[in-house]
């Protein structure tokens, strides 16, 4: 096996080489000559999975949160290009979120460490050599004696086995962590039920959900999963859907999702959780009914801020129909009073009888120690009991709130180490770096709940000469012998499939290699979890003692932190994918800031933009106001993730971090993120908000429109829905327009009859669904990664230079007069009109149209006179100002092109293709053998990427086409369908729970 | 909906090569940074045709990797005779350029593919041994060959070898690379680069026009 993997593996080592090489070239492309000398290098041996010209795909597993979703990396000669989701996978069957996809940049950061790191006399740090590096680790650990301490953010894996059992030996502490470690939910399952672990909620099954602050579709659980059951249910199929009340200080993305939001103050979630709780258990004779007297609707109304008829509707609708779900735990609710609010969410759970249906136990999250002992090992390093500490996989001194005094605990202990593969927060601060190789480098396997076990395997020869974190253990074991002289596999790899060998032993997996091989190519074993038996509740759990939260300090306003959807705890930031994929919610790119509900930022005089300075008693941080009517008056919320002191150059030193306002946890089981207030000064400082929204309403024009479910499920159009809602008939055309029309139509006709034209050709379109699409902008990194789209920076997005193809426009709804606010989410792609506005008026024929129905861009005709963007009424051209292609891929970014797509140069306009290069591949793919393109074939990035399926594509030309049936939805429309431009994409109405007579999205500003 | 095979083991790499079979729409051109490795390539000749290029012989022509400096295209580092490979050997241009047939990329042969026969021909004549020692040397020390590029064509468009091989058979190469199995050494015949000489035969052969086939 050895000899096996070691020759082609040269090879490919020496492939990179050359593409390193040849990549600027493809970068610095700028006319058509190819006088260059260029060399030919061949392999040395092919390797049988690699065609020149043919990805290949691998199974991996994403290490980018704990959810571990299954990946197939799509490879070129070697090299992976993009991330994609594993369809056999339980949890993303095939999606991946936009943080996932992202993990190549993190394998292809420019801010990688290429060697080991020693910090020298002066402070700064020295590149060692490896084995110098081994050595030094292994005499500190060696002499240690057991004053030694591991923090360990890799979840349950055949490595973090290794690390917990090596440790042990030498009797030393090893520390599972992880930021948002779900220890509040833990606690209250342990006070409801008796048990410390968490529950998976199974969104697709419940028909009414209602979630206390908890953000399943964006950072809190294995979002994927959860979006995936969320569509399935909430997405308007069969004449119904799921109803979703989201109940909370804050409008998050999972909010925005809602069909009605009960904004309620910081705190007092667990109130209006008992309330509901309590007319449900008097609707069902439950004996709890008794217990939660004292939270009767009429009782805690005034208090939530909210009447007693609507919490007595909603108590009425959660148990109207089939199993309901009631969620609660993320960050934006860990207050003091979290775990309240979890054991009340429990109960609501349980006196609605879902445990058992929506929430089940057995196949949960795996958990880590907790906040609890991160903070106990912290303290001990403060009391300088530690004399080597070893940082895996985590970045403590980032996630962890300032006022702790982590940092100045850390700086006791005599040495410590990082393995971080980027000169981190933490890793700064360390002795001695010891850089991991990246998770798509190297051989390893995850766990991330019960039944899953995901496997990693190299999928491209390290970009940089570092060591897997496993070899370092084992050749330390090695150097010091003793009590870890048993820790003698001969690598990491022989480690790990030994232990796997122990797997296909114990079990009745039969031969070892193609059990071994069998894991590989899936991407893991999937079984079934054990089954757990439900729960029933313990004695005390009805001993209910509900007291309000605490909060810190003497300002005006709660600080409410939470998880940023990009750059979730903070890894996401030193990838510029993720900087330039907006918040789904604000627009705001590559910065942090502060949400003020418009009636505070009136009362305080300050605008959007303007620079306000918190102040806690635990600090104070300067940040850009964000004006926005989705927050509580009496909060502010901040995006967590930014302000980082390094962690390379798009992190460091950009945007605030918002921990640093708050206490350090006075509670034992978590970090209680929302737990102080905060006073706000204005400055005067102005910094401009890189957004990328335009008019953040519709005005009536009906791009993204919706109408009641009471109507949808009468098949009615979103146009007899408006009018049946009592609205007037809008403007219509005169028989001369309507003339002109036609004519213009007629002439379209003619035209597709000369030269190819004529012949018979496929037509592509696409429909996208908006009762399913969330706004996770899953699809956006995707289309970035697919077609080589640049990152421009803050700055050009400051001047609307932003490139993204596809972008979720966002619009508020209401909000205005006492109306409920509500938001509205719709990518918008180039729309490949039928009559296209910008084809006429390109000069050179550049955007014209192909006889596939696709509006073509010809990247090499294109002079940039930029008239097609004026004429496009969808704003989807993109015009490459400067040569982004040269700078936002600085090297080894560069390797992450898709070689199937030009490299764009300076003055070229730009815009989606439908990704035309996986059409022209299918159809070659059909042509070789002899066939026509199948319906489901192609499949463009964004339709492969998204979570709830809400796009489709095909040939409307075949009337079996997916794409067709979706097309004839009473429920399709087309985006500005005034302009007579005849799309290829169809929107279908977003389907909501709304009284019959209510507004129709569109007509209401 | 895109199919995915289940799991064959390989022999080489334990790895799930999903594409060749899943008929999905990987099979696409080379393009961009990754437009490494191609197949037979490039290069302005400027050096005047030499007799043996002009009147191809039969057998082998005695000459020595000094001559090949006067002869048309680029100096390579071995002096390949495709002369001898294609022409009188009769070698299939496929047994080297193995993914023609199959990929936008026509493959250039690995070393282990020419130390598949060089392990036992060493060379009749003292001119072709030199040849073959540098190979055998390249082999012995894991160094490949850096063969320079005779034809390319501009990165903003996408060649599908795979679509022509299949339209116009496997002995078509000649159409578009004139008569390699002639050459002593390689050069370019046409101008592969120029859109005229692709349109030209797209035209004659009423096959598509559409920009969009291959540009994008």
């Amino acid at each position: 096996m050895a000899d096996e993997s070691t020759t082609p593996s040269v090879d490919r080592r020496h492939f990179l080489k050359v593409l390193g090489v040849s990549g600027v070239g493809a970068a610095a492309l700028t006319g058509c000559s190819t006088d260059r000398v260029t060399k030919l290098v061949p392999y040395l041996v092919q390797s049988e999975d690699q065609v020149p010209g043919i990805a290949t795909n691998y199974a991996s597993t994403c290490t980018e949160c704990s959810a571990g979703c299954g990946l197939h990396v799509r490879t070129r000669e070697g090299r992976p290009v993009k991330l994609e989701g594993n369809p056999e996978h339980p949890t993303n069957a095939g999606t991946l979120c936009a943080r996932g996809q992202a993990g190549l940049q993190s394998l292809y950061n420019p801010d990688r460490l290429k060697a080991p790191m020693a910090r020298n006399a002066a402070g700064g740090f020295d590149e060692i050599k490896w084995d110098d590096a081994i050595a030094r680790l292994a005499a500190k650990v060696g002499s240690a004696g057991g004053k030694f301490a591991v923090l360990n953010g890799y979840g349950p894996s055949t490595f973090t086995t290794l690390l917990q059992d090596w440790t042990k030996a030498l009797g030393g502490t090893h520390v599972a962590f992880e930021p948002f470690a779900r220890e509040a939910e833990r606690a209250a399952n342990q006070k409801t039920w008796g048990r410390d672990d968490l529950p998976t909620y199974d969104f697709a099954a419940a028909t009414h959900i209602i979630s206390f602050g908890a953000d399943f579709l964006e950072t809190w659980g294995p979002v994927v999963e959860q979006q995936r059951g969320f569509a399935a249910s909430h997405g308007f199929h069969d004449g119904t859907m799921s109803r979703h009340v989201f109940v909370g200080p804050r409008l998050s993305l999972t909010g925005a999702n809602a069909d009605e939001w009960l904004m309620v103050p910081a705190g007092s979630e667990a109130q209006v959780a008992l309330a509901i709780a309590h007319v449900v258990a008097e609707r069902k004779g439950h004996p709890l009914a008794g217990m939660l007297m004292a939270y009767m609707p009429e009782t805690v109304a005034k208090d939530v801020g909210l009447t007693s008829q609507q919490l007595h509707d909603l108590a009425d609708a959660f148990i109207a129909s089939g199993p309901s779900l009631a969620v609660a735990g993320a960050v934006p609710t860990q207050h003091r009073g979290a775990v309240d609010l979890c054991h009340a969410v429990n109960l609501l759970n349980e006196v609605a009888g879902n445990v058992g249906k929506t929430v089940l136990f057995g196949a949960g999250p795996a958990v880590t120690d907790g906040f609890g002992r991160t903070r106990d090992l912290f303290a001990s390093m403060g009391r300088g009991e530690l004399q080597v500490v070893l940082v895996h996989e985590a970045n403590p001194l980032y996630a962890l709130p300032k006022s702790g005094k982590f940092l100045e605990s850390f700086k006791k202990v005599g040495f410590k180490v990082s393995t971080a593969s980027v000169l981190d927060d933490t890793a700064a601060q360390c002795d001695l770096i010891l850089p991991n190789l990246h998770s798509l480098e190297r051989w390893d396997d995850l766990r991330p709940r019960p039944g899953i076990t995901g496997t990693l395997q190299p999928v491209v020869e390290p970009i940089f000469p570092v060591m897997h974190t496993g070899d370092v253990l084992l050749k330390v074991s090695k150097a010091i012998g003793g009590a870890v002289a048993g820790f003698n596999a001969a690598s990491f790899e022989e480690h790990l499939k030994a232990e796997w060998q122990k797997r296909a032993a114990s079990g009745k997996a039969g031969d070892f290699d193609s059990y071994w091989r069998g894991a590989l190519g899936r991407g893991g074993i999937y079984e079934a979890a054990p089954a757990a038996a439900k729960p029933a509740l313990v004695s005390g759990a009805t001993q209910i003692t509900f007291t309000k939260p605490a909060f810190d300090g003497t300002g005006d306003y709660v600080l409410m932190p939470y998880p940023s959807s990009m750059y979730y705890d903070g890894r996401g930031a030193n990838k510029p994918w993720l900087h330039e994929n907006p918040d789904p919610i604000t627009k705001i790119t590559w910065q942090s800031w502060v949400e003020l509900h418009p009636d505070t930022a009136a009362k305080l005089d300050v605008r959007e933009g303007e620079i306000v300075e918190l102040t806690s008693p635990h600090g104070s941080i300067r940040s850009q106001v964000y004006v926005y009517a989705g927050v509580h008056p009496g909060v502010l919320a901040m995006p967590l993730g930014l302000g980082h002191t390094a962690y390379g150059r798009y992190a460091k030193d950009r945007g605030v971090n918002a921990l640093d306002l708050i206490g350090a946890a006075d509670s034992d089981t978590f970090l209680p993120y929302v737990s102080t207030k905060v006073s706000v000064k204005t400055t005067g400082d102005y910094r401009k908000a890189a957004r990328v929204d335009g008019e953040a309403r519709q005005l009536g024009r009906g791009i993204v429109q919706s109408m009641p479910l009471a109507y949808a499920a009468k098949g009615m159009t979103p146009e007899e829905s408006y009018k049946a809602a009592g609205h007037v008939e809008g403007e219509k055309n005169t028989e001369r327009e309507l003339a002109a029309i036609e004519g213009f139509a007629e002439d379209q006709a003619k035209a597709t009859q000369y030269g190819d034209y004529a012949n018979p050709h496929p037509k592509w379109g696409m429909a996208v669904d908006l009762s399913r699409c969330t706004g996770c902008s899953a699809c956006v990194t995707a289309c970035y990664a697919e077609n080589n789209i640049p990152t421009v920076g803050e700055e050009q997005v400051f001047r609307r230079r932003e490139m993204s193809w596809l972008r979720i426009e966002r619009y508020w709804e209401g909000g205005e007069a006492g109306e409920p606010l509500a938001v509205s989410f719709a990518p918008v792609m180039c729309q490949h009109c039928d009559n296209a506005p910008c084809e006429p008026v390109c000069p050179v024929y550049a955007a014209y149209h192909t006889p596939d129905g696709l509006n073509g861009q010809v990247y090499n005709r294109c002079v940039g006179t930029r008239y097609c963007s004026n004429n496009c009424p969808f704003k989807v051209r993109y015009f490459n100002w400067l040569k982004y292609n040269e700078v936002a891929f600085p090297e080894p970014l560069n390797l992450q092109l898709n070689p199937d797509v030009t490299v764009r140069a300076r003055g070229v306009m730009e815009k989606c293709t439908f990704c035309i290069q996986r059409i022209r591949g299918a159809q070659n793919t059909a042509r070789l053998e002899d066939r026509e393109v199948r319906d489901g074939e192609i499949k463009t990035a964004c339709m492969q990427s998204c979570p709830s399926g809400a796009l489709s594509f095909g040939n409307v030309k075949d009337p079996e086409a997916a794409v067709i049936k979706w097309k004839r939805d009473p429920r399709g429309y087309h985006m500005l369908e005034e302009t007579n431009v005849r799309p290829s994409v169809t929107y279908l109405a977003r389907v909501l729970h709304q009284p019959p007579v209510a507004t129709p999205a569109g007509e209401a500003h | 909906m895109l199919s995915l095979p289940s799991f064959r083991p390989r022999e080489i790499v334990h790895m799930l090569d999903l594409t060749r079979r899943s008929a999905d729409m990987r099979k696409r051109f080379l393009y961009g940074l990754g437009a490494v490795a191609t197949a037979v390539v490039a290069f302005a000749a400027v050096s005047r045709p030499s007799d043996a290029q002009q009147q191809p012989t039969v057998g082998p022509s005695p000459l020595t990797t000094s001559d090949s400096s006067k002869l048309q295209g680029p100096k390579q580092p071995i002096f390949f005779r495709h002369d001898i490979h294609a022409g009188q050997l009769k070698l299939q241009c496929q047994y080297c350029h193995y993914t023609v047939a199959e990929s936008s990329e026509p493959g250039i042969p690995a070393l282990s593919t020419c130390m598949g026969c060089h392990n036992l021909v060493a060379g009749k004549t003292k001119e072709n041994q030199v040849e073959i020692t540098k190979l055998k040397t390249a082999w012995s020390k894991k160094q490949p060959i850096e063969w320079v590029r005779v034809h390319t064509i501009a990165k903003h468009a996408h060649f599908p070898h795979m679509r022509h091989i299949k339209a116009l058979g496997t002995q078509a190469c000649a159409t578009c690379h004139g008569e390699i199995a002639q050459m002593p050494q390689v050069y370019k015949v046409n101008n592969v680069n120029n859109m005229g000489f692709c349109i030209t035969c797209h035209i004659e052969r009423k096959v598509s026009r559409d920009c969009s086939v291959c540009h994008y």
